[in-house]
């Protein structure tokens, strides 16, 4: 009698399998309203990590709003950063 | 010494509008020249394209740019560039462009660029018709990045800088998942570099690599996508080899 469960051979739902739901929540970043600008979303144990830099205050809540949406259940820390508009205090010297 | 300021990957949009303007009107101050190195808008709109052209117009220093991917997404990178150069950036696709810095003749050649890898881990001409074409795209601009940087030599440029998008070394991808490099240049940039000689390379793409890198020829590489430096721009003082005295030149020639 075999008494192990093989999930492959009777198939996951895509909608339940976290690897899957990242991959197609990247697609919808990069297709969307926003591109993709360079956003990282990566599963950390339970949880999912956005980090990335973003041009403006906006952006960031839209990526995250997206994300929650996307990955409705799972918890989602969002680490996003806003880009530094100031000008340099130094310059490099290249000899 | 020639003060080069450069910023790639700012993707500004209509809710960006001014921001990177107070530190661009600085630019007198410390550079130039700027150059832009792509993605200069998220999804490459003319909308988007008049709010980069309204931040550096009228500008104390010469602007050159070339565009990046996020440029091209809407199919109107012709658009782009035509809106960008009525705000008087010069924008290079496989040309160059010289800047005179005081007595000192400054060359920029600029592409694109495009993806394909790396040595030992780069794509090849070879297999599927969409393959084969991938990789000719990224040959045809760096042959036209070579193209430009020789011509600017023929010019007798006092410094030549090669701008590019796309990266031509990996050292300044660190920080990226290895998986993508293939995405996010191209050796053969570098080669190209590496031929004709330069003095920098500058370019942007890959928000989290590094800043510092160099080609096999010895040529130093800095990745100035925003997210990188952390600032509205950064500069960078080249030194001049050949002191151009009193010799005179055009003022702005692009080819």
């Amino acid at each position: 009698m075999n008494t192990h469960e093989s999930g492959s051979a009777r198939g996951t739902p895509a909608g339940r399998t976290t690897e899957y739901r990242v991959a197609h929540l990247q697609d919808r970043l990069a297709a969307g309203e926003l591109g993709e600008l360079g956003v990282r979303v990566e599963v950390r144990g339970g949880a999912v990590l956005v980090t990335g830099t973003v041009p403006s205050a906006g952006c960031r809540d839209e990526v995250l709003s997206t994300v929650r949406e996307e990955l409705a259940g799972l918890d989602v820390h969002g680490d996003l950063v806003i880009s530094e508009p100031s000008s340099p205090d130094h310059a490099e010297e290249l000899s | 010494m020639i003060r080069i300021a450069a910023v790639g990957d700012i993707h500004m949009g209509p809710d960006t509008r001014g921001v990177l303007r107070p530190a661009f009107d600085t630019l007198h101050e410390c550079a130039d020249l700027l150059l832009l190195a792509g993605d200069l808008t998220r999804h490459g709109t003319v909308e988007e394209a008049r709010v980069v052209a309204d931040e550096i117009r009228d500008l104390a220093v010469p602007v050159v740019a070339v565009l990046g991917n996020h440029d091209h997404h809407d199919d109107r990178q012709d658009e782009v560039t035509a809106v960008l150069r009525d705000a008087g950036a010069r924008v290079l696709e496989g040309e160059s462009t010289v800047v005179r810095a005081g007595d000192a003749r400054v060359g920029v050649a600029g592409t694109k660029g495009f993806g394909g890898g790396f040595v030992g881990a780069s794509a090849g001409e070879f297999g599927e018709p969409v393959m084969k074409e991938f990789v000719r795209v990224s040959r045809h601009c760096a042959d036209g990045l070579r193209t430009a940087l020789e011509r600017l030599d023929e010019d007798g440029c006092d410094v030549r800088i090669a701008l590019t998008h796309y990266s031509p070394v990996p050292e300044t991808l660190a920080g990226e998942p290895l998986e993508i490099y293939p995405f996010l240049g191209s050796y053969l940039l570098a080669e190209a570099i590496d031929t004709a000689g330069a003095d920098l390379a500058v370019h942007g793409h890959a928000h989290a690599g590094s800043e510092h890198g160099m080609t096999t020829g010895g040529v130093r590489v800095r990745n100035v996508a925003q997210p990188v430096i952390g600032r509205a721009f950064h500069v960078y003082h080249l030194p001049v080899r050949h002191p151009a005295g009193t010799r005179s030149g055009a003022e702005a020639v692009t080819g």
